[in-house]
């Protein structure tokens, strides 16, 4: 059986292959979450079970799986030019599906998507904590973000013990002095992340922290020392300590 | 991309060749599982950010629309081979207007999410729905369902009568649009050969195989023809997302005319699903004008980059052309409306 064949009749079943098997090795080594919400991974993983049962089924149970592979790419019988191109365009989703799917190594979203997103661009409408009462000690990059995105009085947030995590990032407004310890905030799937970030004074950061280092800050806030700077407030870190990144390196 | 049609076989295997096929299938498992746990850890150091940004998005599309295709597929086998021969479409009304309305209404049933739709759909027009009526189906579902509307209420609840809109402007599209084509004297010109030609055999020689057997092969054809326009819808989606600048759609969110355009240029690109969307325009909520969050809101769960890669396995590129037209325009429209009447 021609090569063009046997892809056209086990390329679906393959491509499921590639899928199923990148889902569960990402939920068992606890990474899912480097890609969708948590609120999918249950439903996830049941799909992907579910499917790779019908792969294996169709191994078993669809006609001619077997003699076929024997043959598999043994005759290159010239194929009308159409067919060749299908074949050709079917070979490559594959390759290029494995390679990004599993030979890669799994990622979280970069700076280089911070810079091409605007940073706090959408948090303003988000319900942003209210900070009399509140546990300040269990907020996140993004509460900080959006209550930050309120312009509350300086006044009324100075001094505020801060304690964060998240990945170092230049300030977009391009001062040397401050820059961002941001997240991105997911909805559904990394594709829809924004990022969010706290902006934070360190004159010479560059010289002990890289962009995309995962850091955790503590300290308080105060007025920006450049009154001219981008954002009324800035963090004032006591400490910053480099840190693993979290297994859920998004916020929701 | 056109394949050459898979064969209906009818033999079914021997026990003997069914254990050879699953020790095939149990190697191959191996060897891909292998791919994953020995590949070296360095291979990715040689990417730059925005590259590995890319294959990081292109992924995230693939890991949250794959087990709504799979479930897609398997409703779609559910309705073609296991419920009684017309249980669904042979209690449909018989005025055509009316059928459409209904079929609107039955995402509330089956509350897939758009990409799931795609392979349901198909389902549907093997069962002999027509590709007109299977549009209606296809582009009011994502709206038309108790997720969708529950999650557009808790993010807007009935402010501006966004919730209101996006409901009856859903509504009214899809049903426009199978109007539209209802009107095409040559109801299977709308569909890609290769879809025709699956559809004829199927009529022409019914499979002998148990019931079971059928089933699996037609998850094997089905995947076949969704899965490669997921991956590659996926991988398109990923690579707008690199390049094209957010910040250029989020300057122009104040005026009334741009605001709508530019989400739905943004609707068009990041190819959310439809249950969720409303959250995540909730976050452009301010910047944005309700028109353009309507038309986003209307506009991303019937049209979208994965989306026309998924449907172009059924639909011929010149029904998309004209569908994609049709609902660009009314959401257009609808979004302006809201805009200057709120």
């Amino acid at each position: 059986m021609r090569f063009s064949r046997l892809l056209s009749r086990w390329q679906g079943v393959v491509l499921s292959l590639l899928g199923i098997v990148a889902t569960l090795w990402l939920a068992a080594s606890d990474q899912l979450g480097l890609y969708i919400h948590p609120r999918y991974y249950g439903f996830t993983v049941i799909m992907a079970v579910l499917a790779a049962v019908l792969c294996l089924a169709a191994f078993a149970f669809v006609p001619g799986s077997t003699d076929e592979d024997d043959e598999h790419e043994g005759h290159a019988t010239p194929a009308p030019r159409g067919r060749r191109w299908a074949m050709l365009g079917g070979a490559a989703i594959i390759i290029g599906s494995a390679i990004a799917l599993l030979a890669l190594p799994p990622a979280a979203l970069s700076s280089a998507t911070v810079e091409q997103r605007e940073l706090n661009s959408g948090s303003a409408a988000v319900d942003a904590p209210d900070l009399v009462g509140a546990d300040t000690a269990a907020f996140t990059v993004r509460d900080w973000a959006s209550l930050l995105a309120q312009n509350p009085s300086p006044d009324d947030v100075a001094g505020t013990p801060v304690d964060v995590v998240g990945f170092v990032t230049a300030d977009p407004a391009g001062s040397a002095d401050v820059f961002y310890i941001a997240r991105f905030v997911v909805t559904c799937c990394a594709v829809d992340a924004q990022p969010v970030g706290v902006p934070v004074h360190f004159p010479g950061w560059q010289e002990q922290f890289q962009t995309d280092d995962w850091v955790e800050a503590s300290g308080a806030f105060i007025r920006n020392p450049d009154a001219t700077g981008a954002t009324p407030l800035t963090l004032l870190p006591e400490t910053i300590e480099p840190v693993e990144q979290p297994a859920e390196p998004y916020v929701y | 991309m056109p394949h050459p049609p898979v064969r209906h076989a009818t033999r079914t295997g021997a026990p003997t060749r069914t254990g050879t096929g699953l020790v095939i299938g149990a190697g191959l498992l191996l060897a891909i599982l292998s791919i994953r746990l020995f590949a070296p850890a360095e291979f990715g150091a040689a990417l730059d950010d925005r590259t590995r940004d890319f294959v990081t998005l292109s992924i995230s599309v693939v890991i949250e629309s794959l087990p709504f295709v799979f479930l897609g597929i398997l409703l779609s086998i559910l309705v073609q081979l296991w419920l009684p021969e017309g249980l669904l479409l042979r209690r449909l009304p018989k005025s055509a207007p009316l059928r459409r309305m209904v079929l609107s209404l039955l995402g509330v049933l089956l509350p897939v999410c758009e990409c799931g739709n795609v392979p349901l759909a198909r389902g549907l027009i093997m069962r002999g729905l027509s590709p007109a009526e299977s549009m209606t189906f296809l582009l009011a579902a994502p709206i038309l369902n108790p997720v969708t509307i529950i999650t557009t209420y808790q993010a807007f609840g009935w402010d501006d009568g966004i919730l209101v809109s996006r409901i009856l402007g859903g509504f009214v599209i899809a049903n426009l649009i199978g109007w539209l084509f209802s009107r095409h004297p040559a109801q299977s010109e709308l569909l890609t050969p290769r879809f025709q030609a699956a559809c004829e055999r199927d009529h022409a020689h019914p499979s002998t195989a148990s019931r079971f057997t059928q089933s699996v092969q037609m998850f094997a054809r089905e995947s076949g023809a969704m899965l490669p326009a997921l991956f590659v819808g996926s991988a398109v989606a990923g690579l707008i997302q690199v390049a094209v600048s957010r910040d250029l759609l989020t300057t122009l969110g104040s005026d009334p005319i741009w605001s709508v355009l530019a989400l739905m240029v943004l609707a068009f690109v990041i190819a959310i699903c439809s249950n969720v969307d409303a959250f995540f325009v909730l976050a452009f909520g301010s910047t944005f004008l309700p028109g353009a969050i309507v038309a986003f809101l209307v506009f991303g769960p019937m049209i979208d980059v994965k989306m026309l890669a998924l449907m172009r396995t059924t639909f011929t590129t010149r029904t998309l052309v004209i569908v994609t037209a049709v609902v660009g325009l009314s959401s257009a429209a609808l979004g302006l409306a809201v805009n200057y009447a709120v």
